[in-house]
């Protein structure tokens, strides 16, 4: 039993109330103590437990980067400037009306459904965007009930407790998961946790992560909103490409640009944190080709991710190309200084180079990520 | 209870102290009682509310101390005996119109019973009701036995009425609520007219105020000499003791055990005083010149300690050098309930006699022997009681809501929600009214940087006793705070007495049921019903509430008291736990309903590693087959 998982009481100090939570979902939903509630994790109650599952999925607590890495791929954590890729390619959905609805490409949404409909998963866990702009887990089982959870909410959403919540459930046997980077993080620790009870991560199916560079605390974002536009009328967030510098919000009645100088500070603390920006834990990682209008860029990662791209390409769901090198150098880039800054962040929060907070790794591996060896 | 109006004059009756107090203001004649239920003073109104109907009198539960004084007051202005009683907090309530109505004084007989709880046993503070006596100029007595409660009781309204002015009778817990034989005596029956005539300009005011204060220090001094004769004080002793004991009340019972313990008889008299304000001043310094040295022992304060200091003080030559022992000199504790062993060890103390007291291992002992019949329990909600499915929501409300908001605490079964039964939630708890009075500040702080959100929790029969005059200042100074009331539709914590809310006077006759709901709306407040026992219905409603803030809004939590309700019908569902479910202490409960949770209808089965039900307590309300989340706590309806 590993000494470093510790109990709920010790999420609370070490995590939640330092305000390192990423509201990744991952201690939500095992149990009647921690509750995800409008942009927080909530401690109902006191759990007396030394160790706890809370603990060992959390993406802030003390975290081996090389073991969650064999997790996922059997091998040591890869500190390349993109983490693990095994190719890099543009892509978007074949279907129009999927393209449309989705955020660039609608490569996301084709893959989970062809997932579901293919039968390689009976259910996915999504996102989906509630009243009020809320965001919250949810697991599908229909490929028609997919393209209801597409677009970036750009709000931090507990996702992974609807994973916790429902994949346990009997009728469910292998659940795809799309997620952040840190729910990628969490999904990994939770398939690498030594404790008893492993939850459902024998249950997961292919993570499809999301590049991400930060997300936005819930309360005060959606206070700050509702002065310029009703919520519920939100049908899409967008960042365009630098050197543009603004949040832009799509209504039913009205489009508006933001500065994004004036959305920053509803980032959550811990984004400032994170190392990844391309979820290298998950089996393939999507985001925006930029200045592509209309396609995504696809990471695939690991050998599952791999025949999942396959698959969907064979079967004329997914539309493939190649990344432009431009494309592929300025995401390298992106990356590696996301890591910088976090490590920066990190080391200007505990005022020293050694302690790095939640990360457990060598001063190799932290030297390899820094250069994006 | 005892049907006091019927026993027969001569006979002797096993009575508690209330029922003898009660007793006592049937043999004198009374026509007019009223309290506001207070432990440990409620059975003095209930016996004779029990007995109204039989012995001709009217018998109210007012809503709160000063309307039951006002109208004990009123009745007595108009030639009627009455009685009212309450506990020490009680008399709090009253001063505003007791400072008037002691220099105003009275027609008929009126006495006022209050009763203090020396350790606070059923109270959130103790308090000496004494020192009223001296302060507002009326006379006091205190009853040391069962027979006294009675015939004081019976000799007060005698005095009151031929005094023109209203007298005090202190009782304590154990006079009240302990049993012994009295003696019963003829009952002077109410036949009265009642029939309110002025006789003089301003007879029933305060006024002019100075000449009537002058009166009211007059008529002290005649009753001080009447206090020289009475029956209810005496010496008993050698005629030179060592050490006098002066006490009063309970404190005289505990001296003579004291006493005989220590077979010390020879060497300590005892100077039993019944009428302690004013003080017999020749009969006490008569005795107090027996002994150089003096131990009072009295519950609470050093009232009577200090006040015979002031006697020494006045003419020590009359009683020579003294020196006192008691609660100033630390012998006898000054907070908490004084007993036989207290009073025994300071005893030992002043004699210097060889004194083992208690076996440091009895409470083992006595532990070892009884527990086998005793569940340790703490003091808590009872199984199936609203109160704490209420606090469980509010908890979890407050919880989400996150703005580190909390709960102003008042009076009543609820207050005990300051501990683990209401999850720690009550922060204050201070008097009746308090919960919503200070929401009041709290809720107006917000122009200085305040930003929590405020809960003041009260309970139905608090609600019309002091909570609505709070609720309108809150409204009308556009206080920001929740009002929840805790309406378990009875006064449940004194003994389920009525009140205006329940459709029934303290008789048992129908009454108009004023509802709290109704009452609010009608100040134009947002006002919410909810039924505690739908968990996320409850919580759903006070996240809203919470949200919607700037101003007072209103949650009632209504449903009726477990222990009503189970008189009255069987309990809705039947509890078991499947403890193949139940995962107990692992991770994903930690045992959420015995550890947390804690009715005391759940009891952890150590041997199976699971919880289950104690069906001897489980009121069947099915509360907690809500909390428990590996649904193992299973719900049916009963037959």
């Amino acid at each position: 039993m590993s000494p470093d998982i510790k109990g709920g009481r010790q999420l609370l100090a070490d995590v939640i109330n330092r305000d390192l939570c990423s509201l990744c979902g991952a201690c939500v939903g095992m149990c009647p103590y921690l509750t995800a509630y409008k942009g927080r994790v909530v401690a109902l109650d006191d759990c007396n437990l030394d160790q706890g599952r809370c603990y060992a999925f959390c993406p802030r607590t003390t975290t081996d980067l090389d073991a969650a890495s064999r997790a996922v791929f059997g091998a040591p954590y890869d500190a390349g400037p993109i983490g693990k890729a095994r190719d890099v390619f543009m892509t978007r959905s074949a279907a129009g009306d999927v393209r449309s609805r989705g955020q660039y490409g609608g490569t996301v949404s084709a893959l989970a459904a062809f997932a579901l409909e293919r039968g390689l998963i009976d259910s996915a866990v999504l996102t989906a965007t509630g009243g009020g702009m809320l965001p919250e887990g949810t697991l599908v089982r229909a490929a028609s009930e997919v393209i209801g959870c597409a677009r970036s909410n750009y709000v931090a959403a507990p996702t992974l407790a609807a994973f916790n919540r429902e994949a346990r459930r009997e009728d469910v046997a292998k659940v795809g998961v799309v997620a952040t980077p840190c729910q990628a993080l969490a999904l990994a620790k939770m398939r690498a946790s030594p404790l008893e009870n492993r939850n459902n991560a024998d249950k997961l199916g292919p993570v499809i992560g999301l590049f991400c560079t930060w997300a936005l605390r819930y309360q005060e974002f959606a206070r700050f909103l509702r002065e310029k536009v009703a919520l519920n009328e939100i049908k899409k967030f967008d960042i365009p490409p630098p050197p543009a510098n603004v949040f832009q919000v799509f209504s039913d009645s009205t489009s508006l640009s933001i500065p994004l100088d004036d959305v920053r500070g509803f980032i959550r603390n811990t984004c400032n944190l994170c190392l990844d920006m391309t979820a290298e834990l998950a089996d393939v990682s999507v985001g925006a080709a930029e200045g592509v209008e209309g396609w995504n860029t696809l990471i695939v990662r690991s050998d599952r991710g791999a025949e999942l791209v396959e698959a969907a390409r064979a079967a004329g769901v997914l539309e493939v190309d190649a990344l432009p090198d431009e494309n592929l150098n300025h995401l390298k880039g992106a990356s590696l200084g996301k890591r910088r800054r976090a490590f920066a962040n990190i080391a200007a929060m505990t005022g020293s180079e050694s302690d790095l907070l939640y990360l457990d790794i060598s001063d190799e591996l932290r030297r390899r990520l820094v250069e994006g060896e | 209870m005892a049907n006091v109006a019927t026993f027969e004059a001569g006979t002797a009756q096993l009575l508690m102290g209330n029922e003898g107090i009660a007793r006592g203001a049937l043999e004198a004649g009374i026509g007019f009682a009223s309290a506001y239920p207070g432990n440990p003073s409620s059975e003095i109104i209930g016996t004779l509310a029990d007995v109204a109907a039989d012995a001709g009198i009217y018998v109210e539960w007012s809503i709160n101390e000063k309307v039951a004084l006002e109208a004990a007051a009123a009745a007595a202005f108009a030639g009627v005996r009455s009685i009212c009683a309450m506990k020490h907090n009680g008399l709090n309530v009253v001063l505003d119109f007791l400072m008037g109505l002691n220099v105003t004084g009275t027609k008929a007989g009126l006495v006022l019973v209050t009763c203090d709880d020396p350790g606070a046993l059923s109270s959130t503070e103790e308090e000496d009701s004494r020192p009223v006596a001296k302060w507002a100029c009326v006379p006091l007595l205190e009853p040391a036995t069962f027979q006294e409660e009675k015939d004081m009781t019976r000799w007060a309204f005698e005095l009151s009425e031929q005094f023109k002015t209203m007298f005090l009778l202190r009782g304590v817990t154990r006079t009240s609520h302990a049993r012994g034989d009295v003696r019963i005596g003829e009952r002077l029956p109410p036949n009265r007219e009642a029939r309110f005539t002025v006789d003089v300009p301003l007879q029933y005011t305060a006024i002019p105020a100075p000449p009537k204060h002058m009166a009211a220090h007059q008529r002290q001094e005649r009753i001080r000499e009447v206090f020289e004769e009475a029956p209810f004080n005496w010496y008993q002793g050698p005629e030179k003791p060592e050490l006098l004991i002066a006490t009063c009340g309970s404190g005289w019972f505990y001296s003579i055990e004291a006493v005989r313990a220590l077979k010390a008889e020879d060497r300590v008299g005892i100077l039993k005083l019944g009428t302690t304000w004013p003080l017999p001043e020749k009969l006490v310094r008569r005795n107090l010149a027996r002994a150089e040295k003096v131990l009072v022992v009295e519950e609470i304060d050093p009232f009577l300690e200090n006040n015979l200091k002031e006697l020494v003080g006045e003419d020590p030559a009359a009683v020579g050098p003294k020196k006192f022992y008691g609660k100033r000199s630390g012998h006898i504790p000054s907070a908490g309930e004084i007993n036989p062993d207290i009073v025994t060890a300071a005893l030992a103390k002043i004699l210097d006699i060889e004194h083992a007291p208690v076996d440091p291992d009895y409470s083992q002992k006595a532990l070892a022997l009884t527990s086998f019949f005793v569940h340790p329990r703490m003091v808590g909600f009872c199984a199936g009681c609203p109160h704490r499915a209420t606090f469980w929501s509010v908890k979890n409300a407050l919880k989400l809501d996150g703005r580190d908001g909390f709960v102003t605490g008042d009076i009543g079964c609820y207050t005990m929600a300051v501990g683990p039964t209401g999850f720690w939630q009550l922060k204050t708890a201070q008097a009746m009214g308090s919960a919503a009075g200070m929401a009041c500040g709290f809720g107006n702080l917000k122009g200085l940087g305040f930003k929590q959100p405020v809960i003041a929790a009260c309970g139905d029969s608090t609600f019309f006793h002091a909570t609505i005059p709070a609720l309108i200042s809150g409204i009308y100074n556009k206080a920001d705070y929740i009002l929840l009331v805790l309406d378990n539709s009875a006064t449940a914590m004194t003994g389920f007495q009525p009140h205006p809310g329940t459709g029934r006077t303290a008789t048992g006759g129908p009454a108009p049921a004023i509802d709290i709901a109704d009452v609010c709306r009608a100040l134009g407040v947002r006002t919410e019903v909810t039924d505690p026992f739908d968990l996320q219905g409850t919580t759903e409603k006070l996240l809203d509430l919470l949200e919607d803030d700037g101003k007072v809004r209103v949650l009632v939590s209504r449903r009726e008291c477990q222990l009503v309700r189970a008189r009255r019908e069987k309990a809705p569902y039947v509890m078991r736990v499947d403890q193949e479910k139940c995962i107990g202490e692992t991770c994903g409960c930690a045992r959420l309903c015995t550890r947390v949770f804690q009715c005391p209808g759940l009891i952890w089965d150590a041997a199976k590693g699971a919880a289950r039900i104690d069906e001897v307590i489980c009121a069947g309300c099915g509360v907690c087959a809500d909390i428990c989340s590996a649904g193992a706590i299973i719900r049916e309806a009963a037959q």
